[in-house]
């Protein structure tokens, strides 16, 4: 066998595995997909994974159906989801920063406190956290989401950030500061730069979490008109009454189709992209 | 990290680190604070809510730790769930992050189609899914059966309800594997080249190249994937519900059924605050754990 | 024993029209209030513009009934604005009570019942005294209306109910006949283990009854020990526990026969389908279960999962002996007034909009359960929207006038309890004896 015909067996057997896997994995979302198309007898009471017929009933009953189009949610969830995802990117890439290029009076202890603030269960700080932000008059407004965004007070993002930063050779800042570079420059021209895949991650996990949120958009939001995706979706959800299945269903794909290709687009910026080769090592 | 070596004077560009931290400072302190203060005051105390809290001294402590039986299972459970989703998902991550860190056609496009199962979340209709599939007369029984292998019973069952919901989270590994196909982006390739010449195979790189490069990613993905697993209520909460025979009863669960359906706010306090102190020892064993395994590219000088 | 009377009253309703009924509530008359055949007049409205808030959970059903009479009261009270929070169920407890505590509900709540006096024993100043501000009554039977679980707390009426709920048996016609049961006259949970003896003989895919662990503990356990006692669980008042351990030992017995005697499906079975979900057991669906317990506000949705079946509500079992027929009828929802809402007034004059304006009851319809009203059921028969085996259900549970659930045994903890005591023996994982003394013990600290 020339090395020629072993490389394309190699190639060939790549994406049988990734073939075979992938059914696996995305089985439950196929059979999900034909649900949509299915009555809620059909889903509950038979195993079949094709449905008895094809229409997009479900799709468009599902979109017009309730009594604000889906289209009014989707602005809602961009106005609500964009902001915080950039907010978050900013102010957790500059608390990142701090704590992983300086080295300060105290950082051990408040590096801890960061840490600790992600330990404490979130049930029980959701009464005194809505009080807050009742006194502060942020109900039922997009600010809950926005300012703690702004504030980094999700430390997730910023400890994510602080360990890719961390990955980053320190000779770099060291040269630049020789070449008479201030902290920000350093931070603004050589670091983000090299951070891209980490922060285009990160963007990614803050988007689709936010997005896909139901508990707080429910908790902090009271007007429908301000009414997101996460909320829209369960709308029709009661034990009092017949759920459609197949409709929720329906929704949940249509609402997955953004997160879809903000990935695929998205996937050039930190799979692909930077170079970091020679920088370390 | 023996700092003793490298005490030196602070420079006045360190001082700059405030400017950077201001944001996350001011929000500690304006937003953050008060209510791990409050949820800490609450759990001394009766408060059920809708009442004002009345204070109660160690009640709370004591009767989680003497008198309520359900305390050990949650516990147990917990600590189960996450010993089984933890390595599960980080293993499963990396070797399809791994896996699909490649040039071939189509890349992209099965990188997105595995990112799928994560990008619902915790949704109403992946609860719904995930009960459909392993029901009794669900759709994996009715494939186990088509291969010859008996029904088990995936939901009913004490013993195997809690890997069920294991499964699910496991299922929703995406979120790490995108985290270390950043990470992997970060090895530099001449290691691999030089690998390379001097024969090393495909399985030895992984260990001796891949995995010590991006040991911080790991590490990150560890931490937090227990502080997540620790807390964790959703699955549990939409699929049994605690059940069967309390076998999926997470402390998370149980603290929210406590705090919002039993009204027993104060009590839930005090169990995430139990909670609290078992997630701290756990991450400081994993930081203390972690200097032994963990390599940064700074040189440890943090 | 006052079942015969009753039934033969039922013989009479099933029989007639279905509209006419539920005297059982009062156990006294059939006569109409007369104010039911006054026209509504229209109240002047002279306060201040308004915004209100109103909050409730539903489905799509109700929500477009619910928004066309708001739409209604706009356009006869311009100055009056309704704010329309609406939402799943999923969540609307948690945040109703995060609301709550921080003064900042709904000005119009739609409440579940079972968490009402909760509510209200942590602080009775919530919810604004309806009778205070003089609501006009007149078209609800007083003895439905004034029941703690109706909203009726510490002789003020805090709460309206909005229909009319409770226990109900849902019978699969066919399959019942076929195998030769009849649910429509007296029988005993005795009847009920013989009955699934014969069905199994029948057809051994096949159980009598379709019940999980919640419903064995809302419908069997909690009927069968006030049926057993004469008591509700709790004394309330002097806030003691009356059910004994050997009591609750008796109750738990019959339920392991319900499982070991195959009339219902093992326990491991029927976990996937726990809580409101019975509907997506695909044995429900393939009419695999005679019968099963149902609310009257969830029958229609028992229903529309298997539309091959004929259906009709039959009674409910009875002990031997009872010292008390336990059966009774409730409310789905209540609706209060927040205290802390800025125009009370105006909330006033859009809940009597809401429950008493005739146009407003043929809109509503039963998208709310059956009408509590009179007049409302009246008006819906003659819409025909009122569903007449709902009506028969509402009629017969609302029959048998048992004692009204005390509110420890009804709340979230306490019917955990006893479900949980359920499961265990359903497992097999204790014996009856086991649990009931472990089930009476926790339940004796809610107090």
């Amino acid at each position: 066998m020339t090395k020629e015909q072993k490389k394309k067996l190699n190639l060939v057997g790549s994406y049988l595995v990734i073939l075979v896997n992938g059914v696996v994995l995305l089985y439950p979302i196929i059979w999900m997909f034909f649900a949509t198309f299915k009555t809620n007898e059909e889903i509950f009471g038979t195993t079949a994974l094709l449905p008895s017929s094809f229409n997009l009933k479900n799709y468009i009953e599902g979109w017009t159906g309730t009594v604000i189009p889906y289209t009014k949610y989707f602005i809602n969830t961009a106005i609500l989801v964009i902001p915080t995802t950039l907010f978050t990117i900013v102010s957790s890439s500059l608390v990142a920063y701090g704590f992983a290029r300086f080295r300060f009076p105290g950082k051990k202890i408040l590096f801890a406190i960061l840490i600790a603030t992600l330990m404490l269960p979130n049930s029980t700080i959701i009464i005194p956290r809505y009080m807050l932000y009742n006194k502060l008059h942020w109900l039922d407004s997009y600010l809950p989401f926005y300012v703690p965004a702004i504030l980094a007070c999700n430390p997730f993002f910023s400890y994510m950030l602080i360990q890719f930063m961390r990955g980053l050779p320190r000779e770099l800042d060291e040269s630049a500061y020789i070449d008479g570079c201030g902290t920000f420059r350093v931070f603004y021209q050589i670091l983000l730069p090299l951070m891209k895949p980490a922060m285009f991650s990160a963007a990614l996990f803050q988007f689709m979490w936010t997005y896909n949120d139901y508990f707080n958009s429910l908790i902090y939001i009271n007007s429908v008109k301000k009414y997101t995706v996460s909320l829209a979706l369960r709308l029709s959800l009661d034990a009092e009454s017949v759920v459609v299945w197949g409709k929720v269903l329906a929704m949940a794909f249509v609402a997955v189709v953004p997160l879809i290709i903000l990935f695929f687009s998205a996937q050039k910026y930190f799979v692909e992209g930077i170079a970091t080769s020679g920088l370390k090592g | 990290m023996n700092g003793k070596k490298k005490i030196r004077a602070y420079r006045r560009r360190d001082y700059h680190a405030f400017i950077y931290l201001a944001p996350w400072l001011i929000g500690l302190c304006v937003l953050q604070l008060y209510p791990f203060l409050s949820s800490l005051y609450y759990s001394f105390t009766d408060y059920q809510i809708t009442s004002s809290p009345v204070w109660a001294g160690l009640k709370n402590y004591i009767t989680l730790f003497t008198s309520d039986k359900e305390f050990i299972t949650s516990l147990s459970a917990t600590i189960r769930f996450t010993l089984m989703t933890v390595p599960g998902k980080l293993i499963l991550a990396l070797a399809v992050a791994v896996f699909l860190n490649r040039d071939i056609k189509g890349i992209n496009l099965i990188r997105t189609f595995y990112y799928i199962p994560s990008l619902f979340g915790g949704s109403i209709a992946i609860a719904m899914l995930w009960k459909v599939m392993f029901m009794d007369n669900g759709v994996v029984n009715a494939l186990l059966n088509s291969i010859g292998i008996s029904s088990v019973s995936w939901l009913g069952n004490p013993n195997v309800a809690l890997k069920t919901i294991c499964m699910l989270e496991i299922w929703q590994f995406g979120s790490s594997m995108v985290m270390f196909l950043a990470a992997l982006k970060q090895v530099p390739k001449e290691l691999y080249e030089a690998a390379s010449i001097d024969g090393a195979g495909k399985i030895r790189k992984f260990f001796s190249i891949t995995v010590p490069q991006i040991t911080s990613i790991i590490f990150f993905n560890m931490i937090m994937q227990t502080i997540n697993a620790l807390q964790a209520y959703t699955s549990a909460s939409v699929i049994t519900d605690g059940g069967p025979l309390k076998a999926t009863y997470l402390l998370g669960l149980k603290l929210y059924k406590e705090g919002f359906s039993y009204f027993k706010m104060g009590y839930a306090c005090a169990i995430s605050w139990v909670m609290f102190a078992i997630i701290l020892v756990v991450t400081l064993l994993l930081f203390r754990f972690s200097n032994t395994w963990v390599y940064y590219e700074d040189s440890d000088v943090f | 024993m006052k079942t015969i009377s009753r039934r033969d009253f039922l013989r009479g309703s099933a029989a007639g029209m279905a509209g006419v009924a539920l005297a059982g509530l009062t156990g006294s008359s059939f006569v109409m209030a007369e104010e039911s055949d006054s026209t509504w007049e229209k109240a002047e409205y002279t306060g201040e513009d308004a915004t209100l808030r109103f909050s409730w959970w539903g489905g799509d059903e109700r929500l477009e009934a619910t928004l066309a009479v708001i739409e209604a009261f706009e356009a006869d009270y311009p100055t009056i604005q309704i704010e329309a929070e609406y939402g799943s169920s999923d969540g609307y407890n948690d945040k109703l009570a995060t609301q709550l505590a921080s003064g900042t509900a709904p000005d119009i709540i739609q409440i579940d019942p079972e968490y009402m006096p909760t509510y209200v024993a942590t602080n009775p100043d919530y919810f604004v005294s309806f009778d205070e501000y003089g609501f006009d009554f007149s078209n609800y039977d007083e003895s439905f209306l004034r029941l703690q679980i109706n909203g009726y707390y510490d002789g003020q009426q805090v709460g309206i109910p909005t229909g009319i709920a409770g226990p109900a048996l849902l019978v699969n016609q066919e399959l019942a006949e076929a195998i030769g049961l009849d649910f429509t006259g007296d029988y005993t949970w005795e009847d009920l283990i013989e009955w699934g003896k014969l069905v199994r003989e029948y057809d051994d895919s096949m159980y009598l009854m379709c019940a999980n662990k919640t419903y064995l503990s809302t419908f069997v356990f909690f009927n069968y020990a006030k049926q057993l006692t004469g008591q509700t669980v709790f004394d309330v008042d002097n806030g003691v526990i009356n059910l004994t351990a050997e009591q609750a030992e008796t109750c738990l017995e019959y339920i392991q026969r319900l499982y070991d005697e195959e009339v219902i499906a093992p326990a491991s079975y029927m976990a996937a389908y726990d809580g409101d979900n019975l509907q997506s057991d695909p044995n429900w669906i393939n009419s695999k279960y005679v019968c099963t317990f149902a609310h009257v506000s969830t029958m229609s949705v028992m229903m529309a999962a298997n539309e091959t079946a004929t259906w009709y509500a039959g009674e409910l079992p009875m002990l031997d002996g009872a010292l008390d027929p336990g059966w009774t009828a409730n409310c789905p929802q209540v609706i209060a007034v927040a205290s802390s809402s800025s125009n009370i007034e105006a909330s006033m004059l859009f809940l009597d909009y809401f429950f008493n304006n005739p146009e407003s009851m043929s809109t509503l319809a039963c998208t709310r359960s059956v009408p509590a009203t009179e007049k409302a059921r009246e008006i819906c028969t003659e819409d025909g929207t009122l569903d007449s085996i709902l009506m028969d259900a509402a009629n017969i549970c609302s029959a048998y006038g048992g004692l009204t659930p005390d509110r420890y045994a009804s709340s979230e903890e306490g019917k955990t309890i006893v479900t949980d005591a359920i499961e265990t023996v359903g497992y097999g994982a204790s014996t009856p004896a086991e649990a009931a003394a472990d089930m009476v013990s926790q339940l004796e600290m809610l107090i």
